[in-house]
């Protein structure tokens, strides 16, 4: 178990591609990590650098208080989940799963017992004397899985381990690495494309674009509180809504509708009035019925499409008088809508975020109102 | 079901349940063999039909006809030749030298070369050189490099002081020498076949293992040789076959001599069919030797599949 700490790291590729730049990231002893982010933003290459797969250009990586950027992977001590699995293709699924206990002169009895286990949990005891081309890319992934988990590593790094696995076996998946994680207590990064993994695994999540750090924070954190419109516009699905408008005194104009802001939100905002903002407005804070208590205050949409997903229908609609945009609202599994029809919803405002339309950083609002 | 046993199923249809499809693609496979096949029965399968048949008469080229069949008489002869039981033995000796120290060579030399990354057309051009020699160039170049007084081999030797060395003239030292050649001439075959095999070999199974705790000497024990296996074989029975077959660079170089220190099988049997002109007896050693590779064929392949 250890902490992993990177400082300034950049990676240059030898075509001199900055794939990561200006890295510095603290997880902690014991951490559950999730590095987030859109394809090619640099969240395996951060990882084969931990892993020490990859120099590091400039920077340094620590792991357990120790200074890491020369020292051989084999003594880092660390496991990991290749995105393409990487499996031993000689090997059958029990040597691939056994193999780096051995070379650790692990004793016999125990590897048989952890292998054992780590089969029974993954669910691939059927499988054990295949080799790899002859599973399904699920079970390969389960396998590869497999053979990080069986080793005691001093932190795991999983680089979206359950991308190719059915949505029934991702769930359960995702609940056996988070009491896995409970119970050994080792430092795990944990890099997804997923919404939900991202949610509801991590205690931190760790958002990446085009190499560099974004946000870092606890996920209901981040949710709540996107430092800019790219992490609201990626976390979560749908993601926050992001719309031009108008900020006056006391009041936000969408298209034809004018929001009256709380007056804690109206003085936050107050130094940024008469300007173009960027208005962010979740998809689950629009409702059907005014709610006096939360400051709800009605907008007219104009309904372009509804989806259908049996919990819950998304509707796609525009916002009267505002051309071009579309937004995202979560309703209700009875709701319906006619293409056109006019809908009045009662949004939050308590809720709004504010954005800097030249920065795309968040303008200033109070932790709670 | 594994998929092996799927694979299994589709050829062992019976005819009538294979689909139209399938028998198309059968009939286009024939099409298209039977030009090569054809050739290949002409060149290769007729003149082997002919020494068989050969080897049950008694053809000489004083009398060169099928009038008398002897049945197994030549092959009898054949084994009970003190002489060709040398040279059988000998060629054992040669090839197991030849094969096991050019693979031994060729593999270091070749897991060197993929581990470069500059100049690796120019070192594959110098290698490629030998290779494109005709033997017969070769055997006459080192019988000069060789020569105990004017060669220059000898003559560097005595510069750092070593006595001449009589490497084509002595008993001792002859096959040791042809060995040399032969290794310094068929190298770069191993190399090129080796390398191209290491070079498709993925790169992923490394880093696995290098997280694993895997050192260099340990992949390669456990990924390269393993997942170079099937490579492996094919170039030890290609190169195995092709130094049974030894025969020039005895011929140019030494002619089975001194005595009988260098008297290569194939060498052998040239002398008997057009020295001693006796086909027949000819023919006859060679089906041994024809049997004797196939023997040794199918033992490596077998090996060599059960180890993967
Ligand atoms: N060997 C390489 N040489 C040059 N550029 C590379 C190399 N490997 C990756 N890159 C580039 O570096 C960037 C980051 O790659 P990386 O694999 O870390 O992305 P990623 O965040 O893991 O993406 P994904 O989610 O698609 O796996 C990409 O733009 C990629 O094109
Ligand atoms: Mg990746």
């Amino acid at each position: 178990m250890a902490s992993i700490s990177l400082s300034n790291v950049h990676k240059f590729y030898p075509n001199g591609y900055a794939a990561v730049r200006d890295v510095s990231l603290d997880i902690k002893d014991g951490e559950f990590m999730i590095l987030l982010g859109p394809s090619g933003c640099g969240k395996s290459t951060t990882l084969r650098m931990i892993a020490g797969l990859e120099t590091i250009s400039k920077g340094d990586l620590h792991i357990g208080g120790a200074r890491m950027n020369d020292i051989d992977p084999a003594d880092r001590d660390v496991a990991i989940v290749f995105q393409n699995y990487a499996l031993y293709p000689h090997m059958t699924v029990i040597d691939n799963l056994s193999f780096g206990l051995r070379l650790r002169g692990v004793g016999r009895a125990v590897i048989d017992q952890r292998v054992a286990n780590i089969a029974d949990m993954l669910g691939i005891g059927e499988l054990l004397s295949r080799k790899p081309a002859q599973l399904s890319g699920g079970q390969r992934q389960r396998v590869a899985l497999g053979r990080a988990l069986v080793r005691e590593p001093k932190a795991f790094l999983l680089d979206e381990p359950l991308s190719n696995l059915d949505a029934k076996l991702r769930s359960a998946m995702r609940t056996e690495l988070i009491k896995l994680h409970r119970t050994l207590g080792t430092t795990i990064v944990h890099v997804t494309h997923d919404q939900v993994e991202a949610m509801t695994m991590g205690e931190r999540i760790c958002i990446m674009k085009d190499g560099v750090i974004v946000q870092v924070g606890a996920p209901m954190e981040v949710y709540r509180n996107p430092v800019n419109t790219f992490v609201a516009g990626f976390l979560a699905s749908p993601p926050m809504n992001l719309l031009r408008s108008r900020l006056s005194a006391q009041s936000l104009s969408l298209g034809d509708t004018v929001l009256a802001l709380p007056p804690a939100l109206g003085q936050a905002f107050a130094a940024h009035a008469e300007r173009e903002v960027i208005a962010g407005m979740r998809p689950e804070d629009f409702h059907l019925k005014a709610d006096a208590a939360a400051s709800t205050a009605p907008v007219k949409v104009h309904a372009v499409t509804t989806e259908v997903l049996g919990p819950e229908v998304i509707l796609v609609a525009t916002v009267s008088g505002e051309q071009g945009a579309e937004i995202h609202i979560r309703c209700p599994r009875d709701f319906r809508a006619k293409p056109g029809e006019i809908v009045i919803f009662h949004y939050d405002v308590s809720q709004l975020q504010l954005f800097d339309p030249e920065t795309t950083y968040a303008l200033k609002r109070p932790v709670q109102i | 079901m594994t998929l092996a046993a799927d694979d299994r199923r589709l050829n062992d249809l019976p005819r009538a349940e294979q689909t139209a499809v399938e028998r198309r693609d059968r009939m286009f496979g024939w099409l298209i063999a039977s030009p090569s096949l054809g050739l290949l029965f002409l060149v290769i399968l007729f003149p082997v039909f002919w020494a068989l048949y050969t080897s049950v008469h008694d053809y000489t080229l004083i009398a060169p006809n099928f009038d008398t069949f002897n049945g197994i008489d030549n092959y009898t002869k054949a084994l009970g030749d003190p002489e060709f039981r040398h040279t059988l033995w000998l060629t054992a000796f040669f090839v197991a030298a030849v094969v096991l120290l050019e693979f031994a060579l060729g593999f270091l030399v070749a897991l060197m070369l993929n581990s470069v990354e500059r100049f690796k057309a120019i070192y594959y051009a110098i290698l490629l050189c030998p290779l494109l020699m005709n033997p017969v160039i070769v055997g006459l170049i080192w019988r000069m490099f060789l020569h105990p007084s004017l060669g220059i081999v000898n003559y560097l030797l005595s510069l750092v002081g070593i006595d001449p060395v009589n490497w084509l003239g002595s008993t001792k030292v002859a096959l040791w020498t042809i060995v040399m050649v032969d290794i310094w001439h068929q190298v770069s075959f191993m190399i090129v076949l080796l390398l191209a095999g290491l070079s498709a070999l993925p790169r992923e199974p490394y880093e696995a293992a290098r997280v694993d705790g895997a050192s260099a000497l340990r992949s390669f024990w456990h990924i390269t040789v393993p997942l170079m296996l099937p490579v492996i074989a094919v170039t030890l029975l290609i190169r195995l076959i092709f130094a049974v077959k030894t025969y020039d660079l005895v011929y140019i170089m030494t002619r089975g001599g001194p005595g009988v220190a260098t008297d290569l099988v194939s060498y052998f049997i040239y002398r008997t069919a057009f020295v001693g002109l006796n086909i027949g007896e000819a023919s006859a050693m060679s089906a041994i030797l024809l049997a004797v590779i196939m023997g040794l064929t199918v033992w490596l392949h077998r090996y060599m599949r059960s180890l993967t």
